[in-house]
């Protein structure tokens, strides 16, 4: 019976084409308008894990380039220095090749060419190198054989530098419109449960209403209409962080797969979100404008359309970014490219996880009732 | 020995003010195709709601099957198909797949379900259009779509509630046709409709409805005996003086004479010769006269009887 159901369910979501057309065109046009708009600015933002850095005089400072060696190496690399002389640097540096020069010596110098991001993080590289290397010093010079030990473990710190945009609230906006896309289109897996509750409520619907005459149990039959709903936005899910990913070239690194799951539970929340409104007593075409003003609503608060948003909610109210469907999706996607650890975008999946019971229980509250006073 | 199928007693449901079912009770038997005949508002959806176990009622007691009906009789839902008033099938599956899914709900067997399906497109005339969107259909066609998704499953006990509403006349008369072929093959039927003549034909016991009561209930036969009219006659005539209408109206066996400057409707009960004695009064005073014509009562005649009101409504 459930799979029955389940399977044409499924058919007959796919083949809604205008939801599908919607769902996802909207996006595409609205990234591709991002892509836009932000394009010159937002290129260079994404080239933050590998900030291109000059260094000058590194042949008389073994440690500073010991240093910058191992933090320009692998995936992760912090930076991508080019040792060359002080003429040449300061040419790259106005022909924006490089974006400061280090000066090598017993105190380590930086000159910049503005203020931005990739600036900032190669000053508190400066910083923070200063402050160890006296360390290396007295380790390549003392004891040569623990050397390398020594600067892993200080390059593994200063490349924590690279959480500084957070902390000081420097936040890449660019790409943070990327993210709320994908959380609008997760918000949007609302429209998608919609007919969950009104198909299989006998009140609400002819359709309804003639389900709850055959012998199969309405808890049955709302959970293959769910799990189904659930699929078709995951596709939609899944055709949006491509496009992101691919056709707008936003670059999620070794990350991609848990984007993609961050996007699948986003839109089950989604999902359990249009459930719960379709359960409410309200006519039909209230429901879509309620969902549809719900999501706008949350990504407005989640900085779909002004970017600093979410920094001044953080700093206002925090809480609404906890609870804000819309900010969770994004966040959860932002941290898994802020931080190499996962520990923040467990937070934000358990959220999700959290949020899409909180409906699905309300929801199946409200479409318990098995007789109605009027249909 | 005759099971009874269908019992309701005392239903009595209230929508805020307006009570739309009245102590309404009903038995219907097995191998019945049983009418529910009443004009709009007169509460046979609401009737068949409550039986459905959809709407909650106010008092009463509903049985199928010998057992009390609940929301999760799946027992007994399982023996019924059901023909709502409003076409509920799902836009994005074809005709053929509308069929398999409603079916679906009742058959697991894959094999039996597909032999039951193909059945159903068949009795419905619907072979060719399998592969049709509902949107693609005409409204006939959406009716016996509508038909065969409620009856795939070969239910014991078949509710339509109107289903020949805003239908073709061909289409009509094969809807007709499939509900007596569905009764030999052993279904108790349950058709609501405001069409007399519809019900006259089909159904084999009948209850007239009216503000949410039973006002009468009986084979026709039986309905059309219980009023004092055997016999209408029209005749079309222009000018008829008033002392001519009220001669007609005192002949024997004449209980009502009304004429509307276009026509004279004469109602009469019981008696033989009824139309030579009328017309011999009009010959008489040399008055002109169109066309005449006598109907036997119809369960309109019912209807106007007891209610005082015409069951047709003008539209149709
Ligand atoms: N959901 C409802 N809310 C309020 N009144 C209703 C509702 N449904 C039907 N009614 C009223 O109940 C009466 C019976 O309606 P219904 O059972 O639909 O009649 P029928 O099917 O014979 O046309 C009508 O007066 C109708 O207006
Ligand atoms: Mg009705």
């Amino acid at each position: 019976m459930f799979l029955h159901i389940f399977k044409y369910e499924l058919l007959s979501s796919l083949r809604v084409k205008d939801l599908i057309i919607w769902l996802m065109i909207f996006p595409i046009a609205l990234g591709t308008f991002f892509k836009i708009a932000f394009g010159n600015v937002y290129a260079r933002n994404t080239e933050f894990s590998a900030i291109p850095a000059a260094v000058v005089g590194a042949e008389n400072d073994p440690a500073f380039r010991n240093v910058c060696d191992s933090v320009s190496e692998g995936d992760e690399a912090l930076l991508k220095v080019t040792y060359t002389d002080e003429k040449t640097a300061l040419e790259m540096l106005e022909r924006g090749d490089v974006e400061g020069i280090f000066y090598a010596g017993d105190e380590v110098m930086l000159t910049v060419a503005g203020s931005g991001l990739g600036q900032t993080i190669l000053k508190s590289f400066a910083d923070r190198y200063s402050v160890s290397a006296a360390i290396i010093k007295d380790a390549l010079m003392n004891d040569p054989a623990s050397a390398p030990a020594v600067i892993a473990a200080i390059s593994e710190d200063v490349s924590s530098c690279r959480e500084i945009p957070l902390t000081e609230g420097n936040t890449d906006n660019m790409v943070q419109y990327f993210y709320n896309l994908i959380a609008m289109v997760a918000m949007y897996g609302a429209v998608t449960g919609l007919h969950v509750s009104a198909g299989n409520q006998a009140n609400m619907s002819p359709l309804g209403a003639r389900r709850s005459c055959a012998p199969a149990r309405k808890s049955v039959s709302i959970a293959a209409s769910f799990l189904g709903s659930c699929i078709i936005q995951g596709l939609c899910m899944v055709l949006c962080v491509s496009f992101v990913a691919f056709a707008l070239g936003v670059d999620f690194g070794s990350r991609l797969p848990l984007v993609y799951a961050a996007a699948l539970l986003g839109g089950c929340m989604g999902v359990s979100i249009g459930f719960f409104v379709g359960a409410l007593n309200m006519p039909e075409s209230a429901k879509t404008g309620v969902v549809m003003s719900f999501s706008m609503l949350m990504c407005f608060f989640s900085g779909l359309m002004v970017g600093n948003m979410k920094a001044l909610i953080s700093a206002k109210a925090p809480w609404l970014n906890m609870i804000n469907p819309a900010a969770v999706v994004s966040d959860s996607i932002y941290c898994l490219n802020i931080y190499s650890d996962y520990r923040r975008f467990i937070v934000k999946m358990i959220s999700m996880v959290i949020i899409t019971l909180v409906f699905v229980a309300l929801g199946l509250i409200l479409t318990r009732r098995k007789k109605y006073a009027s249909l | 020995m005759e099971n009874t199928v269908v019992k309701i007693e005392n239903l009595v449901k209230r929508y805020g003010e307006l009570i739309a079912l009245d102590h309404f009770s009903l038995e219907i038997k097995e191998g019945e195709i049983f009418g529910l005949l009443g004009p709009n508002g007169s509460g046979k959806t609401t009737t068949i709601n409550c039986l459905l176990s959809l709407l909650s009622y106010d008092k009463g007691n509903i049985e199928l099957f010998g057992k009390k009906m609940t929301p999760v009789s799946y027992d007994i839902k399982k023996d019924i198909g059901v023909i709502m008033q409003n076409v509920a099938v799902l836009n994005e599956l074809t005709v053929y797949e509308n069929i398999d899914y409603f079916c679906g709900l009742y058959i697991s067997d894959k094999a039996l379900r597909k032999k039951y399906v193909e059945e159903a497109v068949e009795f419905a005339g619907l072979g060719d259009f399998v592969k049709f969107y509902p949107k693609k259909l005409s409204g006939g066609l959406l009716r016996r779509l509508n038909i065969a998704c409620g009856i795939a499953h070969k239910p014991k006990l078949i509710i339509l509630d109107e289903p020949t509403v805003a239908v073709d006349p061909q289409s009509r008369n094969r809807i007709l046709e499939g509900i007596e072929e569905l009764n030999r093959a052993g279904a108790t039927v349950i058709y609501t409709s405001h069409y007399m003549e519809e019900v006259e034909q089909l159904c084999t016991r009948i209850a007239i409805m009216d503000k949410g009561r039973k006002i009468a209930e009986g084979t026709k036969e039986e309905l059309k005996r219980m009023i004092r009219n055997t016999e209408t006659v029209t005749i079309e005539i222009i000018e008829l003086p008033e002392e001519v209408r009220a001669q007609i109206a005192s002949l024997p066996h004449v209980y009502s004479a009304e004429h509307d400057g276009e026509r004279l409707v004469i109602c009469c009960s019981g008696g033989k010769h009824n139309l030579i004695r009328i017309l011999d009064v009009l010959q008489s005073r040399d008055l002109g006269f169109g066309r005449v014509y006598t109907e036997l009562p119809t369960l309109n005649d019912v209807f106007l009887e007891i209610t005082g009101k015409a069951l047709r409504d003008k539209e149709d």
